[in-house]
C-alpha cells in the first residue's frame, strides 16, 4: 500500500504545483475522497474487439474498477472506476480536419494518462488539438467524481465533481463543480462552480452561471468533504444495482435486444424497459421502465427512468432523465438532470437541444416546445421562459443578447449549426441510422466485445498497484 | 502637507454613511481655498491610521453589486468590450440602481471598503522633494502618508508636490493653501 500512497502524494503535489498561481492546494479536496483500501478492492478491465486497436500499456498505476478500450497508455496514475473509452480515436492513414488544416495521421491516436488521478470519470472521443493529432494526453490532472473529459487534452488541471471539459485543450485550470467548458483552448483560468461556457472564437460566446445558492442544493463541494447534494444522492441510491452488475461474470441484459442494437453488459437494465433498432446503451448506463425508440442512445453514467424517448435521441454522458416524454431528435447534454414527477411529467418537443448541465426539476408539468434551446436551472414555467429560446429565433440573432443569467455574443445561426452538426455526428457515430448495409456505428460494432480483467497486488508494499502490462494483438 | 488633524478621519466600525457625512463636515469646517478633501483616513481604536477611503471607493461601494460582478465575469470569459458595455447600459436602463442609496450606505462598514495603507505609500517626514516625486510616479499615487517615528502625521498630496515643483522651478515662494488638492 505504501507505493500507492506515495503515488497519490506525488500526483497531488504535481497538480498543486501547476495551480500555484491560484494558491490552490488540492490536498484538502482529495485526501479522503477515495479510501486507499478501496483502491485495492476492484479489478480493472479492458475490451477486446476487432473494430478498434488493441494497444494497452499500464505502468506503475492503479486501475481499480476502470474500463479501457482502444489504444491507452496509463503511467504513474490512479484511475478509479473510470471509463477510458478509445473507440473514437483517430486512426492511422486518416485525415483530421481542424481549423482549415487537413492533417494526415501517421499512426493511431492514443490516450495517454500520466501522473493523474481520475475518479469515476469518463474519457472519450479524440483530441481536437491540431498540434498533437495523434496524442490525447491527460497529465498532472485530478478529476473528481462524475467528470467528463471529452476530446480534451489537459495538463495541470483540477476538475471538481460533475465538471465537463469538452473539445477543449486545457492547461493549469481549476474547473468548479458542475461546470461545462467547451472553449477550444483555455489556460490558467479558475472557473466558478456552475459555469456553462461554450465559446468558438470569431463565431459565438455562450455563458450561463448558476445562482450559487440554488446550485448547492444539487451539487456542493467543499474542502475536506465528499461532494454532496441531490445529484450525489441520486446516484448513491442506485449504487447497489451497479455493484450487482459488476459482480456478475457474464451479464445479460435480460430483455430482448435487436440484432442491430447494443446494450453493454455493464449497464443496469431494470424491468419494463424496451430497446428498439440501432439503440446504443453504454456501460454504466441505468435504464428503468423506459422505452428507447429507434436510434436512441444512452451513454456512460446516464439514468433513464420512467421515460419515453421517441427515437434518434441523444442522452449524453452523465445525463439523468426521469419522468420525461421526449420527441424525436432531442439532444440532452452532458450531466443534465431532467426530473419530472409521476403526476407532473416533463414533455420535450422534437428537435430540441437541452444544453449540457441543464437542471429541470419541476413539480408542475412542463412542456418544452419543439425546436427549443434550453439551459440553466428551471424549476417552473417562469424559469423555462427565461431559460429557453426557439432555435428559429436564435438563428436570427447577430451580435448578441442576454436573457436571465445567459449572455450570448456572436452569431446565433453559427451556434445552432455547430450543435446540429455535432448531434448528427453523434447519431452517425453511434450507428443510429444503420440500415443493414451502411451507417455502421457503435451500436453495431460494440456487440461483440470481450472483456478481460486485470488485478492488482493484494498485499505488501505494492498492494493496490497493478503490475506493468503491455497488451497487444 | 495637510496635517492629520485637518484631514477627514473616521473610526473603524463607522458606516459608509457616517464617513460621507464626516467628509462633508470637514469640507465645511476648513477653508475651501486651502483644501478640497477627496478622501478620508480610517483610524483604529488607538487612533492609528490603518486605511484610506476616497470618493471613488465610496462610489464603487454604492454601485449595484451585480453590475460590477457581471462586467468582470464577462471580460474574464472573453466577451468583447462593446458587448459588455451594451449589456451594462441596457441593464442600467431596465433597473433603478440609485434608489435606496442611504439604506445601502448605512449597511456598509468602512473597514470593508477601505484600502489598507502600504509601505510604498508612506514617506518619511524628512524625505526630499525628489523622493516624493519618485514614489508618487513609481506607484502612481495621488497622495503619500507622511510618517514620523512610525506614526502618520499628515498627507502629502500630488497637488502639494506639484506646487513645490512649480515654486522650485520659478523661484516664486510658496504660499500655503493657494493650490487645491487632488
Amino acid at each position: 500500500m505504501k507505493v500507492l500512497e506515495q503515488l497519490f502524494e506525488r500526483i497531488a503535489q504535481r497538480v498543486t504545483i501547476n495551480l500555484r498561481e491560484f494558491h490552490f492546494n488540492v490536498h484538502p479536496y482529495v485526501e479522503h475522497l477515495v479510501p486507499f483500501e478501496k483502491l485495492s478492492n476492484f479489478y480493472g478491465f479492458y475490451g477486446v474487439t476487432s473494430q478498434h486497436p488493441l494497444d494497452f500499456k499500464f505502468l506503475h498505476s492503479n486501475l481499480a474498477g476502470s474500463y479501457f478500450l482502444g489504444k491507452c497508455r496509463i503511467t504513474n496514475s490512479i484511475v478509479y472506476k473510470s471509463d477510458v473509452r478509445g473507440d473514437e480515436l483517430k486512426k492511422k492513414g486518416t485525415v483530421f480536419e481542424s481549423q482549415g488544416f487537413q492533417i494526415f495521421l501517421t499512426r493511431d491516436e492514443g490516450i495517454r494518462i500520466e501522473d493523474s488521478f481520475l475518479i469515476k470519470t469518463l474519457v472519450h472521443n479524440h483530441s481536437h488539438d491540431p498540434e498533437h493529432p495523434e496524442r490525447f494526453p491527460i497529465c498532472n490532472t485530478i478529476a473528481c467524481r462524475y467528470c467528463n473529459i471529452h476530446g480534451s487534452p489537459m495538463d495541470g488541471s483540477f476538475l471538481e465533481p460533475f465538471a465537463t471539459v469538452d473539445l477543449t485543450t486545457m492547461n493549469d485550470c481549476v474547473v468548479g463543480a458542475f461546470s461545462y467548458i467547451q472553449a477550444g483552448e483555455v489556460n490558467h483560468l479558475r472557473i466558478a462552480p456552475g459555469t456553462i461556457w461554450v465559446k468558438s472564437p470569431g463565431h459565438f460566446n455562450f455563458l450561463y452561471q448558476y445562482p450559487k445558492d440554488s446550485l448547492r442544493r444539487y451539487v456542493q463541494f467543499v474542502p475536506g468533504f465528499p461532494a454532496e447534494g441531490l445529484l450525489m444522492d441520486f446516484v448513491h441510491e442506485r449504487k447497489e444495482d451497479f455493484q450487482r452488475v459488476f459482480a456478475t461474470v457474464n451479464g445479460e441484459a435480460g430483455i430482448p435486444v435487436p440484432g442491430n442494437a447494443s446494450v453493454d453488459r455493464y449497464a443496469v437494465i431494470k424491468p419494463k424497459t424496451s430497446i428498439s433498432d440501432n439503440v446504443l446503451v453504454a456501460q454504466r448506463a441505468f435504464l428503468e421502465n423506459s422505452r428507447l425508440g429507434k436510434g436512441a442512445n444512452a451513454q456512460e453514467n446516464c439514468y433513464i427512468i420512467n421515460s419515453n424517448l421517441a427515437g434518434y435521441d441523444v442522452t449524453a454522458h452523465g445525463a439523468k432523465i426521469v419522468e420525461v416524454d421526449m420527441g424525436e431528435m432531442v439532444f440532452v447534454g452532458f450531466n443534465s438532470f431532467l426530473r419530472g414527477r409521476p403526476d407532473a411529467r416533463l414533455a420535450i418537443g422534437r428537435d430540441s437541444i437541452i444544453m449540457p448541465h441543464t437542471i429541470i426539476d419541476s413539480d408542475q408539468p412542463l412542456h418544452i416546445p419543439a425546436g427549443s434551446l434550453v439551459w440553466g436551472l428551471i424549476t417552473g414555467s417562469d424559469d423555462l421562459a427565461k431559460n429557453s429560446i426557439s432555435l428559429e429565433e436564435l438563428r436570427a440573432i447577430q451580435g448578441g443578447f442576454s436573457r436571465g443569467r445567459l449572455f450570448f455574443e456572436g452569431s446565433g445561426s453559427d451556434f445552432v449549426d455547430a450543435f446540429c452538426v455535432r448531434i448528427q455526428h453523434i447519431l452517425e457515430a453511434n450507428g443510429a441510422f444503420y440500415d443493414g448495409n451502411s451507417g455502421l456505428g457503435h451500436a453495431q460494432k460494440n456487440q461483440n466485445i470481450s472483456f478481460n480483467t486485470i488485478q492488482p497486488y493484494s498485499e505488501g508494499a505494492l498492494k493496490g498497484m497493478f503490475p506493468t502490462i503491455d497488451i497487444l494483438p | 502637507m495637510v496635517p492629520l488633524s485637518e484631514y477627514a478621519t473616521v473610526r473603524v466600525g463607522s458606516t459608509l454613511y457616517e464617513a460621507i457625512l464626516a467628509l462633508e463636515q470637514v469640507q465645511k469646517e476648513f477653508d475651501q481655498a486651502k483644501y478640497k478633501h477627496r478622501g478620508m483616513l480610517i483610524l483604529n481604536d488607538e487612533g492609528r491610521v490603518i486605511g484610506k477611503l476616497n470618493h471613488l471607493d465610496a462610489l464603487q461601494a454604492l454601485e449595484p453589486e451585480t453590475e460590477d460582478d457581471v462586467e468582470t465575469t464577462l471580460f474574464y470569459y472573453g466577451f468583447s468590450k462593446d458587448f459588455v458595455r451594451d449589456i451594462s447600459r441596457r441593464r442600467r436602463m431596465e433597473g433603478a440602481p440609485l434608489v435606496n442609496l442611504r439604506q445601502k450606505a448605512v449597511t456598509l462598514k468602512v473597514e470593508d471598503l477601505m484600502r489598507h495603507t502600504e509601505v510604498d505609500e508612506c514617506i518619511d517626514y524628512q524625505a526630499g522633494l525628489d523622493m516624493a516625486i519618485h514614489q508618487l510616479t513609481r506607484e502612481k499615487l495621488r497622495s503619500l502618508l507622511v510618517v514620523r517615528d512610525g506614526n502618520i502625521i499628515g498627507i502629502l498630496r500630488l497637488a502639494d508636490v506639484f506646487a513645490a515643483v512649480y515654486h522650485t522651478m520659478t523661484g516664486v515662494p510658496a504660499q500655503r493653501g493657494k493650490h487645491e488638492g487632488s
